[in-house]
């Protein structure tokens, strides 16, 4: 058994980890970032620390919400990352059973990017298991040349001597 | 490492003070190198890197860093050797101390970074172990005859029962006290780095073990130290010096024999010779502090938490002054609280403040290394000052400091036989100069006597033309991935590029970068930097309905535009965004709309304004809607790779909760010439 927290996107029910979570706040708006991914609602600060809001409607293909006093964001840290999701509601924390996770059927995790890691039915709900790595991002996005130094070595232009 | 839980709150305070041991060590073992070069001896800096690493090894057996015993130990005892034999240490026997220090340095960066201390290699040991003047085999009592616990006496190493041993045979008392740190003695200023400096003075410490014990109220932390020492002081003595209770101190030796007696006095001779040096650091140390930097950091930020506040209470006194109430008396007040919070703050920024010294104090090293490895003959200048500047951009400079001194070292200055050919004197001079340019920057130089930099070989391999000037050929020197060398060679090939230091310097730190260079003559940086960084003097200005704040050293002037003065250049048609000009006492400037680059909505232009700021000497202008104020704003780094954006330094509170970006107009302007379509396009 292993706590997670439901949070609703477009009357969906979705469902993490809570060891992936630090703390889930209400959200009256984020400060926006020029030149940030489209999914990116901006930065917030939470606990001193800036932190960047990903909309989770955006990033999941969905039509934008207008913010409502039931919006929140959920705090999450992966891979030394501290990034916050912005969701339709967040109310329930439910202890879940690992084991009666069942893969999502093809189908779905085609439709959702891959961001649907698996789906758990708990009587006759159906909680959808996101995969928060895959929704943060990989490091991939750090494709800046400039951190090109030590191990760019081999990637030097090969210039005539 | 296997130290119990409850020693990791002594390992910050470890890792603080082995540092600075083997900064010592690493400095008195090149004044032992200097003073052998030039025909003398300096005894006096064998001891002090023989009582460096000695201390290193005792307060690595507290901790329980074994690797780091098993090292310091036999470069401690083969420095005695070298002592007693009249101070002279072959220079072999140097470059095997200074690879000791290195590797016992590793293992204290590993444990820094939270990893264990891997063991010392077998080869490194057997060097170590090989340096020594065979000393002779000392004659070994069973160990039985040590009136000691079983399971600490098997954590002896057995060069400690030795040194016990030894001390005893000098009519030294072995004893063994027992410390048990808990909340009310730390209250008292007794914790077990105060008791070991305090016991230090009057006793030499063999080994301090931690061990668990069963939770009493004497012993609330379930954890007891274990010190073992050797005196010549009484009992009463060691409790007044050491704050501990005579019933604290029993005897480990059962009795001693004639045969013990007549072993050879050693270790004690060499520490009773440097007592007069230990009495002089006591002296000196008293009243300074060791703080980890991250505690000021904590400081730092509750500061930056009653800043904010601040802004907030201005806030909230403005709206009540619109709504008629008196503010007077408060407004009284928050000036008043305004200057404390300056002088809080000052306060704060001096604590964190280190000398230039420190950051250089490692570059002879660095350069001796460099020279064996490259055959090079240099001569170094240091020339430090007085100066001092925050703990923060000393670590960042660091590394950019290696980098040009591996670069001067390894590229430019020539060898030795080429030099005689040129003329010049065989011996390479590397000059580094730091010093304090108003009150709030730092300028170093470094400058070589070297071949200088062939700007036709640089433009070249860039594939650009030939720069014209300086601030030209820097710029190509900034090329990522640029090196004007074929093969990578062990010292500079790998590590940072030149384009890292201008990073480091001009976007981290918002300092200046110089290159001055002649084929043949010498290269010549100049690094300008503040001297602290994070809370800046800032305006604040609104765009596009956002806030916004740019440091106000980045800002040459704030001008009105006039609407009607400005001359729109025809975009390209590939969405990059628009130039116009607009003329400054009578000088052409081009005028960026900010709304545009960042796409947002322009907004309503009352009074537009422009900011000017200055890229490579030029001026170059970003129009704004509205400026609101200047400030002082707390920077919180924006780092997470979804939002690391070019021109966005940071992110500061204004006082609504919200962050507002940081804005680096500078380093926008630069980004808008490289990567025309770099912002907006993910858009």
């Amino acid at each position: 058994m292993s706590l997670h927290v439901v949070f609703t996107l477009a009357g969906v029910e979705y469902a993490l980890p809570v060891a992936a979570v630090l703390q889930m706040e209400t959200f009256a708006g984020a400060t926006f970032v020029p030149g940030a991914p489209a999914y990116v609602a901006g930065i917030v600060t939470v606990r001193g620390l800036v932190v960047p809001v990903i909309d989770l409607r955006v990033r999941f293909g969905l039509p934008p919400a207008e913010l409502t006093t039931d919006t929140r964001i959920i705090v999450t840290e992966a891979q030394g990352r501290v990034v916050a999701l912005r969701v339709d509601t967040a109310r329930e924390v439910l202890q879940l059973d690992i084991e009666k996770h069942q893969p999502a059927p093809s189908v779905v995790s085609e439709r959702a990017s891959g961001f649907v890691q698996a789906i758990h039915a708990l009587g006759p709900r159906l909680l959808l298991l996101v995969d928060l790595p895959k929704i943060l991002g990989e490091k991939s996005h750090d494709h800046s040349p400039l951190l090109l130094d030590d191990d760019g070595a081999k990637a030097r232009p090969q210039l005539p001597g | 490492m296997t130290a119990p839980a409850d020693l990791r709150e002594f390992i910050s305070a470890y890792l603080v003070e082995a540092e600075e041991h083997l900064a010592v060590a690493n400095t008195q073992l090149l004044a032992v190198e200097a003073a052998q070069r030039s025909g003398s001896t300096n005894p006096r800096a064998v001891r002090e890197t023989f009582r460096s690493l000695h201390t290193i090894k005792g307060l690595s057996a507290m901790v329980g860093v074994e690797p780091i015993v098993a090292i310091a130990h036999r470069m401690e005892s083969f420095l005695r050797d070298f002592d007693r034999s009249g101070g002279t240490i072959p220079p072999r026997a140097i470059d095997a101390l200074l690879k000791g220090v290195r590797a016992i340095e590793h293992r204290v960066t590993a444990l820094g970074r939270g990893d264990s201390a891997a063991p010392p290699s077998d080869e490194l040991l057997t060097e170590l172990d090989s340096m020594g003047l065979a000393a002779g085999p000392i004659a070994r009592m069973p160990e039985a005859s040590l009136n000691l616990d079983p399971a600490i006496l098997a954590k002896l190493a057995p060069f400690e029962v030795d040194q016990i041993f030894r001390g005893i045979s000098q009519g030294m008392r072995a004893l063994r006290a027992e410390f048990s740190p808990s909340p009310a003695r730390a209250a008292e200023g007794l914790t077990i780095n105060s008791v070991r400096e305090r016991v230090a003075t009057v006793a030499d410490i063999v080994r301090v073990l931690p061990r668990a014990t069963p939770i009493t109220p004497d012993s609330p932390g379930g954890l007891s130290f274990v010190l073992l020492l050797l005196t010549r002081a009484t009992n009463e003595v060691l409790v007044q010096a050491g704050g501990l209770a005579a019933s604290a101190f029993h005897s480990i030796a059962r009795e001693v024999t004639e045969a013990d007696a007549a072993l050879q006095p050693s270790i004690a001779e060499v520490l009773t010779n440097s007592a007069d040096d230990q009495s002089f650091d006591t002296q000196t140390r008293r009243g300074v502090v060791r703080v980890d930097v991250n505690r000021l950091d904590e400081a730092m930020e509750g500061l930056s938490a009653l800043i904010v506040t601040r802004f907030r209470l201005v806030r909230s006194i403005a709206a009540m002054n619109e709504r008629g109430v008196n503010t007077r008396e408060l407004s009284q007040i928050m000036t008043e609280n305004s200057r404390q919070l300056r002088d809080l703050r000052a306060a704060l920024v001096r604590v964190r403040m280190v000398p230039v010294s420190e950051l250089l104090e490692r570059v002879p090293l660095l350069v001796r290394g460099l020279c064996r490895a490259t055959n090079r003959a240099v001569r170094l200048e240091l020339e430090g000052g007085s100066a001092e500047l925050d703990k923060s951009v000393s670590e960042r400079l660091f590394p950019v400091i290696v980098h040009l001194v591996r670069n001067a070292v390894d590229h430019a200055i020539e060898s030795p036989d080429e030099r005689l050919r040129r003329g010049k004197p065989e011996e390479g001079l590397l000059r580094i100069t730091c010093s304090a340019r108003g009150s709030a920057h730092l300028e170093i130089t470094i400058s070589d006597d070297g071949r200088g930099i062939d700007r036709a070989a640089v433009a070249q391999k860039a594939g650009r033309t030939s720069p014209s000037d300086n601030a030209d050929l820097l710029g190509l020197l900034c090329i990522p991935g640029l090196s004007t060398r074929e093969i990578a060679s062990t010292t500079s090939g790998r590590g940072m590029g030149m384009e890292i230091v201008k990073r480091t310097v001009v976007d981290e730190l918002g300092g200046e970068l110089e290159v001055a260079s002649e084929l043949g003559v010498g290269t010549t940086f100049t690094l300008r930097v503040p001297l602290t960084i994070s809370i800046v003097d800032a305006f604040s200005f609104e765009c596009g309905e956002q806030r916004f704040v740019v440091p106000v050293s980045m800002v040459d002037e704030i001008i009105e535009v006039d609407p009607s003065g400005v001359v729109h250049v025809p975009a390209n048609d590939d969405g990059s965004p628009s130039v116009d000009i607009i003329s400054r006492r009578g000088v052409a400037v081009p005028m960026i709309q900010l709304s545009q680059v960042f796409r947002l909505q322009p907004g309503a232009k009352a009074s537009p304004k422009a900011i000017i700021v200055r890229r490579a000497g030029a001026p170059i202008a970003f129009a704004v809607d509205r400026m609101l104020g200047q400030q002082e704003v707390v920077i919180r780094p924006v780092n997470d790779v979804l939002v690391r954006a070019p021109g966005v330094s940071g992110a500061t509170d204004l006082g609504d909760g919200r962050p507002t970006l940081v804005l680096d107009l500078v380093a926008l302007s630069v980004s808008l010439n490289a990567l025309p379509h770099a912002l907006g396009a993910s858009r």
